[in-house]
């Protein structure tokens, strides 16, 4: 996924996280709009790993403010009585059989790791999750 | 029949306090192939705390301990025995050689789409209904983004606000050495999501080793309810955990292997205060025993600070437990939440649950180890036996087959609580791998009853039983084992034994009564171990006490 993209998924899911607090999960509640508060863009940026300078941020912030305001005409409409769906599609599922399978070119997949030293893909050291 | 009974697995290096083996007068644990070293808490426990100072708190800090209760909330990662992968179809192998269990897909190459295995539904729904849950007929999976060298999508497939079941509770019975007691524990939550590769930190520092095998390997997260209180509690809530999802044949269950990990929440107040203290996250126990001590050192830290006045000292972060050391240290500070940014999981549809679906497999699970406990309690075992037979559910199936059989309670419960563990201990087996069958078992045990054979003459046969196989009629025979119940006979070589020794004769009627064991010993000889006990003692008596 381009870093562009993932940056607009970033977005679309702090809107979701600011009805669904991030780290605790809590039952969905429609039936009250909430006021769309704008993201604390340079933290933002931070968790998705996309360097942007302060004039960069500068910029952004009043384009993605747009852009969650756009989507945010949303809350005009009524959802009392709507039965919230859990997905945006309406396809069944899609499962799979437990059959293994080898895939048959690892050496290419592994040829293109940057930094691969048998049999270990070579990373920097990081020891946190932050 | 064995008197002694003892416990403990003899394949680790605990054999250096046989003593701590000896004193304790329980039965032997076994465990099923797969797994090479099962025991319940309390065992690991025993074995651990001898090397351990027996006191672990001072008499201060014991005092301290009972104004105040310890909140305790387990989370625990459960990796699913299927086949093949959450996502795609690589299987996993323990033990592969690094990345050799890889594709596109778990390598998060892009491109790539995950499929769902149907076989960790049927796995989720199996748990969620052994735990009482209540199942979401519809949920979905999310995305759980960060970054970290071991995850190469930069996410985590997994289920947030929507999980597969939620609300139900578990029930299990603390061990008998420890005071005993029933317990059950809410549990808040099970859900979906995958597994990610291992990362290793080289020696000297400057990088680190990826192996994706393990990414991409389903799990099944269980999130308790905090109602446990004790590191006793918490190891046995992971004991029975390890039991049910062995029972149900859903995972391996090995702490060991990593098939089973828990990390552990633990927060302490005073007692009466309403609000809950703060949370501090504990990981590193590899071990049932190191998760009970991991947790009463915490409980002790924070009581400490809480009774000098310096709770504010307590912060939210997640602590390791040092096994050599034995006491947490700060792993790193939480600063605020994590953000994980979750979003629906665009490129997996719904998870949908039929009725008939569940209903299928409601209809499937086997016998669960508390109602099993509740039906040999019923039977008039004792809880010390019912905890051993019912802990290895193909031990259970062996003594339920047992007494189908006709065999008597009790002594089918000590024939395999001693003698048969004692035997698949040594030779490292499961019960599954020996040659006695429960018909056998069933026969040996009415043939003792009936008078047949001795107890003693059983227990050879039980030997040869368990490593050749066999019938128990066809070596009685074979080695002409039935015992001697004619007076007459046994009479006959009282009488042989008595002439034969006229020097032991005339020290027993001269006072050294305990001769009558040698007199015995010697009847017993020459009958080759089939003179009835009791008949052999009763006219031995008379003879001896007869003449003169």
């Amino acid at each position: 996924m381009s870093t562009r993209a993932s940056f607009v998924m970033g977005v679309s899911s702090l809107l979701q996280s600011r009805c669904l607090w991030s780290s605790q999960w809590r039952a969905r509640n429609y039936s009250v709009p909430s006021a769309l508060l704008p993201p604390d863009l340079p933290l933002l940026a931070e968790t998705a790993r996309i360097s942007l300078i302060p004039k960069e941020a500068e910029e952004f912030a009043p384009k993605i403010r747009q852009v969650i305001d756009w989507f945010g005409q949303l809350q005009a409409v009524d959802l009392q009585s709507i039965e919230p769906a859990l997905r945006a599609d309406t396809e069944g599922d899609n499962l799979r059989n437990d059959v293994p399978e080898t895939f048959e070119n690892r050496e290419a997949m592994l040829a293109a790791v940057p930094s691969f030293e048998e049999p270990y893909i070579k990373v920097p050291k990081v020891l946190n999750k932050e | 029949m064995a008197s002694v009974l003892f416990r403990g697995i003899q394949t680790r290096p605990f054999l250096l306090y046989p003593s701590a083996l000896l004193s304790r007068k329980n039965g032997v644990l076994f465990c099923t192939t797969k797994c090479s070293q099962s025991q319940t808490a309390t065992q690991e426990n025993q074995q651990t705390q001898m090397k351990v100072s027996p006191r672990t708190h001072t008499k201060k800090v014991e005092k301290i301990l009972h104004d105040y209760e310890a909140i305790i909330g387990i989370e625990t990662h459960v990796q699913l025995d299927t086949l093949t992968k959450a996502f795609c179809s690589c299987a996993y192998l323990y033990g592969s050689q690094p990345n050799t269990n890889v594709c596109p897909i778990c390598m998060g190459l892009p491109g790539t789409l995950p499929v769902l295995n149907s076989k960790v539904i049927e796995f989720a729904v199996k748990v969620g209904l052994a735990l009482n849950c209540n199942l979401s007929m519809n949920s979905k999976f999310d995305r759980k983004q960060y970054f970290y060298p071991d995850l190469p999508k930069g996410y985590q497939i997994s289920q947030f606000d929507i999980p597969i079941a939620t609300g139900g509770f578990i029930e299990l019975d603390l061990p008998t050495e420890y005071g005993g007691g029933h317990r059950k524990f809410g549990i808040t939550r099970v859900h979906m999501e995958e597994d990610a590769g291992k990362l290793l930190h080289s020696g000297n520092g400057s990088y680190s080793q990826v192996d994706l095998n393990r990414a991409g390997v389903p799990l099944l997260e269980i999130v308790s309810e905090p109602d446990i209180r004790s590191g006793l509690e918490a190891a046995e809530y992971a004991a029975e955990i390890q039991r049910l999802v062995r029972y149900l044949g859903v995972s391996n269950g090995n702490m060991q292997e990593g098939s089973l990990r828990c990390d552990v929440n633990v927060s302490v107040r005073p007692i009466g205060q309403l609000e809950y203290g703060t949370k501090v996250e504990i990981k590193n126990m590899n071990s049932f025993s190191a998760m009970n001590r991991a947790i009463d050192f915490e409980i002790s830290r924070q009581v400490d600070l809480y009774s000098k006045g310096e709770d504010n000292q307590i912060i939210q972060e997640t602590r390791l437990w040092e096994e050599g050391a034995q006491r947490t240290v700060t792993m790193r500070k939480k600063e605020g939440l994590a953000d994980y940014r979750y979003f629906p999981e665009p490129d997996l549809p719904e998870v949908v649950l039929s009725e008939e679906y569940v209903d299928n497999i409601r209809a499937s699970l086997l016998e669960l180890p508390e109602v099993k406990r509740r039906r040999y309690e019923r039977m008039g075992l004792s809880m010390q036996d019912v905890l051993f037979l019912t802990n290895d559910m193909n031990v259970a199936d062996f003594f339920d087959a047992t007494i189908e059989r006709g065999a008597e309670v009790k002594m089918a419960a000590n024939w395999i609580m001693s003698d048969i563990a004692a035997y698949l201990n040594n030779e490292k087996l499961s019960i599954n791998e020996i040659k006695l069958t429960p018909q056998e078992l069933a026969e040996l045990i009415s043939s003792i009853k009936g008078g047949t054979i001795s107890g003693k003459i059983g227990k050879e046969i039980l030997f040869e039983l368990i490593s050749n196989g066999g019938t128990v009629k066809a070596l009685i025979e074979e080695k002409d084992l039935v015992q001697i119940v004619d007076p007459a006979e046994i009479e006959k070589m009282v009488d042989k034994v008595l002439i034969e020794n006229p020097k032991q004769l005339q020290q027993y009627r001269g006072g050294k009564t305990k001769l009558q064991g040698f007199f015995a010993g010697q009847v017993m000889k020459l009958s080759k171990g089939k003179a009835n006990p009791g008949l052999l003692n009763k006219i031995l008596l008379e003879k001896l006490n007869a003449k003169g």
